[in-house]
């Protein structure tokens, strides 16, 4: 934390001179990344950038399956969150996904497809327009974004594809409720010798009241999520919620669509995925 | 899909900085109106529709290409479509503010620069393992309207995309892909409506014509083309396709086939659509006694609501799988000192129709191929064919016995078509049509079968038979006033890609041997030929482009022919699969 702290004061300072100073002076790659300027500038276009731990990212030290890596950013330790990415930096498409967490919790987890051994980050830009980013290694066997998804081998992946499964269990004290998404599609890159990319490209999730359908979460989701890509949200529906409705659609204009129904009066909170003893605060 | 992020900042920063610029480029993202669209005949700078007009004479008024200096066009660029998925390319290109949209087999579509051949995009449509299109995995062509291309996919999709971005806008399924429907046809824009036809005949399907909001992809009204079946209008039950069970004994209607694979073409004089409509399901025609309407037909169409303005059948009970889909062209015929609004229809049975085009009335059928032993002709008070029932194939015994097939007939042309799918011309100027028609017959019975969805609905067996050694394909010039053949271009192998003519007195075509060549429109006296690298079965193109005229064509062999061409498949097998766009143009002197 206290780490954090000092760069955030750096950045602050560079904030009030003019933008292209802020390059020179962005810190140095923790994680010491061959793609680190290159995405920096690409991703974060100019604004300033701090490294900083009070975002976790929780991914595993060597992938089991390149394809499904599991992947977690929680920037609940930050205040005000608007927006969170995830890069994955040696993939062939870097940029993971990006989340705009609305009034929920800002933390997401999905699985990614991982190209080798990477970098794989997460950052949080908080209202004063600081990105936050923190990271660890993962060490893999190559090939998962342009190896053939499991899904080629099957003859009835159109049957069934934008179909939705979707769990969402009851809030906790905090108003906090995790919601758990799983959407069948190839996922395809585009990377695999005769399959076009094919990819879920927007996710959002309304709140059906009777007042209106508010929106909650919006994610924009790109070709390294994984094959029947899941996603972990910890969003705040209101208390007058009937149901939560989730629209996407998918880089072909395929369109997903589901009602997702309010859990049972005496359905338990889900375990939290979060470390114990993190402060637990919410932006708003 | 990819993108082009460099030139689509470029333009942004020029749009910002310079003021013509920013009219320029409000003009062309506005891009082509209705009003364009319906214009786009005389329309030199661009080619705006498929048909080149919604007529579909495709006849350009240029002149600067004439039969002397076609000798100096010359290849500009070649463009290759790329990937392992080589197969037919039937597409006509539309050409738009200096980008050409052309579609590619497998359901592509790209995007390219039409100077310099450089892709600005490719769309790669995402299809499914269990697609069945009967006659090769092609497209015909993409159309254009204000902000949007749109094209349809073999899984019976249609795909609207930002034209500049190649982002989908929207993707509608057009119909279920699993029970045999497809798409391979040119989408037709009429006044802001995206009208569509269906392919699989061989299915048993329903041919429908639908129109559709073109900006949002919502329905506005379907029309069956089987008696007994019920439009839709605004979402609500409209009228009935004729009188239920008029033409067709019990539940047959249901799946009556009458595909309207080709799509249509539209008259803005009578304002019509035209849409000709497939054989009726199964083959077997002892099934079916009656006339089995609207098979084997053309419709004219109200392209408000979808309501049936009159229909001329040219195959009543079809039983040689003869399609009426073949385009309707409409033309001025000028005769005894009338001018007669009319259309022409080069039918796949043989005969060459002229129709009065306000009332669907026959003015004149004649043969446009050599050999026709089904019909000794069509009379020309009823409009109806005079049948030689001898060559009907015979009825297969009605048990489910070994070797229950009906009594085998020889008969011509083939069900592959005296033509095919494949475009003919008109030009106002010679008053004559060009039509690619291919000589061959087939021996055909019929076996017994009943309907299973997504299953072929054929009930009969066929083999095709070139009818003379030295050629199949002829390029005919076929006068409508008379029905004579004015000239003939004979081709070895079957043709099968569109043509275009021009006022400077110009026919291209295509052939499966490579070459795209260029006829003396009078005489029929081949005056160039280009060899591509692989078959032409693609519809050429021409316009004009910083004051030089341009001839873009595909090239890229497969459809039909090597798939259910019999005898005629053995002809073709050593002609090698490609896939690429040409362009070609006339140097300035």
């Amino acid at each position: 934390m206290r780490y954090a702290l000092r760069h955030m004061g750096i950045a602050g300072a560079v904030l009030a001179v003019a933008a292209p100073a802020l390059a020179a002076s962005s810190p140095s790659d923790p994680l010491k990344s061959v793609m680190w300027d290159i995405l920096r500038d690409q991703y974060f276009d100019g604004a300033p950038v701090v490294f900083d731990t009070a975002v976790k990212v929780t991914a595993p030290a060597a992938a089991e399956d390149t394809r499904a890596v599991p992947l977690s950013v929680d920037a609940t330790a930050l205040e005000r969150v608007v927006e969170m990415v995830a890069i994955a930096d040696l993939n062939p498409f870097p940029l993971v996904l990006r989340y705009h967490p609305g009034n929920a919790a800002p933390y997401i987890a999905t699985r990614i497809k991982i190209q080798q051994a990477t970098a794989v980050r997460g950052a949080a830009r908080t209202a004063d327009g600081v990105w936050h980013v923190s990271g660890v290694l993962v060490d893999a066997a190559g090939g998962g974004c342009s190896a053939p998804p499991a899904s080629y081998a099957q003859k009835d992946w159109a049957d069934h594809v934008g179909e939705v499964q979707a769990r969402l269990w009851p809030a906790g004290e905090d108003g906090v409720a995790r919601l758990r998404l799983r959407i069948r599609h190839p996922n395809d890159t585009g990377l695999v010798d005769g399959i076009p990319a094919y990819f879920v490209e927007t996710l959002q999730v309304d709140a059906q009241t009777p007042g209106g359908s508010p929106t909650l979460a919006r994610i924009d989701s790109l070709e390294p999520v994984s094959e029947n890509p899941v996603y972990s949200l910890d969003i705040r529906p209101p208390p007058d919620a009937t149901a939560l409705i989730l629209r996407g659609r998918d880089n072909q204009g395929g369109e997903i669509r589901a009602t997702i129904p309010m859990p049972l009066p005496d359905a338990k909170p889900a375990i939290s995925l979060k470390p114990v003893g993190q402060p637990w605060s919410v932006g708003q | 899909m990819k993108r082009l992020v460099t030139s689509l900042a470029l333009a942004a920063s020029l749009t910002a900085f310079s003021a013509t610029g920013v009219l320029a480029a409000a003009d062309a993202a506005g891009g082509p109106s209705s009003d364009d669209l319906l214009k786009s005949a005389t329309n030199t700078e661009a080619v705006l529709t498929y048909g080149m007009g919604p007529q579909a004479q495709r006849f350009s008024p240029l002149t600067d290409l004439t039969a002397d200096t076609v000798k100096k066009l010359v290849p500009v660029w070649s463009f290759s479509f790329g990937g392992e998925k080589q197969r037919g390319q039937e597409a006509q290109p539309i050409v738009y503010d200096g980008t050409i949209y052309v579609t590619g087999s497998y359901s592509r579509l790209y995007a390219v620069d039409a100077r310099t051949g450089h892709k600005k995009w490719e769309y790669n449509h995402r299809l499914p393992d269990g697609i069945m299109p009967c006659c090769d995995v092609v497209n015909r062509g993409a159309a254009i309207y204000k902000d949007k291309i749109y094209f349809a996919t073999l899984d019976a999709r249609l795909v609207a995309l930002n034209r500049e971005t190649g982002k989908v806008v929207w993707n509608k399924k057009l119909q279920e892909y699993k029970e045999g429907y497809s798409n391979t046809a040119a989408p037709l824009i009429i006044d802001g409506k995206i009208i569509t036809g269906n392919s699989g005949g061989e299915f048993g399907v329903i041919g429908m014509v639908e129109a559709r909001d073109a900006e949002t992809g919502e329905l506005v009204w379907q029309r069956p083309t089987i008696e007994g079946n019920v439009g839709t209008l605004n979402g609500k039950d409209s009228t009935v396709t004729g009188k239920t069970n008029a033409s067709w004994p019990g539940d047959m209607y249901k799946t009556g086939g009458g595909a309207t694979w080709l799509g249509g073409t539209y008259d803005p004089e009578t304002k019509t659509l035209f849409f000709g409509t497939g054989n009726p399901a199964p083959w077997n025609s002892h099934l079916r006694p009656g006339d089995n309407l609207y098979t084997s037909s053309t419709l004219a169409i109200n392209p408000d609501n979808g309501e049936i303005k009159w229909h001329y059948q040219t195959t009543p009970h079809d039983g040689w799988d003869f399609d009426g889909v073949n385009e309707f062209v409409s033309f001025d015929l000028k005769k005894d000192g009338k001018v007669i609004k009319a259309g022409g229809k080069a039918d796949r049975n043989g005969f060459f129709y002229v129709i009065d085009r306000t009332n669907g009335k026959l003015i004149n059928a004649s043969p446009f191929v050599t050999k026709i032993t089904w019909a000794k002709g069509i009379d020309i008070e009823t409009g109806r064919p005079i049948y030689i029932d001898d060559n009907r194939p015979g009825a297969p015994a009605t048990a489910d016995a070994h070797d229950a097939k009906g009594k085998s007939v020889f008969a011509a042309p083939a069900f592959l078509g005296a033509k095919n799918w494949m475009p003919m011309a008109y030009n106002p100027q010679t008053e004559l049509f060009y039509v690619p028609a291919n000589e061959w017959g087939m021996d055909i019975w019929n076996e017994p079968i009943t309907y299973k969805k997504g299953a072929a609905y054929l009930g009969a067996g066929f083999t095709i038979k070139p009818l003379y050694d030295d050629y199949i394909g002829a390029l005919r010039a076929v006068d409508p006033k008379t029905g004579k053949i004015v000239w003939e271009y004979k081709n070895p192998a079957p043709l099968w890609g569109g043509v275009l003519t021009t006022a400077g007195n110009l026919v291209f075509t295509g052939t499966p041997e490579g070459y795209l060549k260029a006829f003396d429109a009078k005489s029929g006296q081949e005056v160039w030929k280009f060899q591509t690298g692989s078959g032409v079965v693609g519809s050429p193109v021409t316009w004009k482009m910083d004051g030089e005229q341009y001839v873009a064509v595909v090239s890229g062999w497969g459809g039909a022919v090597p798939l259910w061409g019999g005898d005629v498949a053995k002809l073709v097998k050593d002609i090698n699969q490609g896939g690429s766009l040409w362009v070609f143009k006339l140097p300035k002197a």
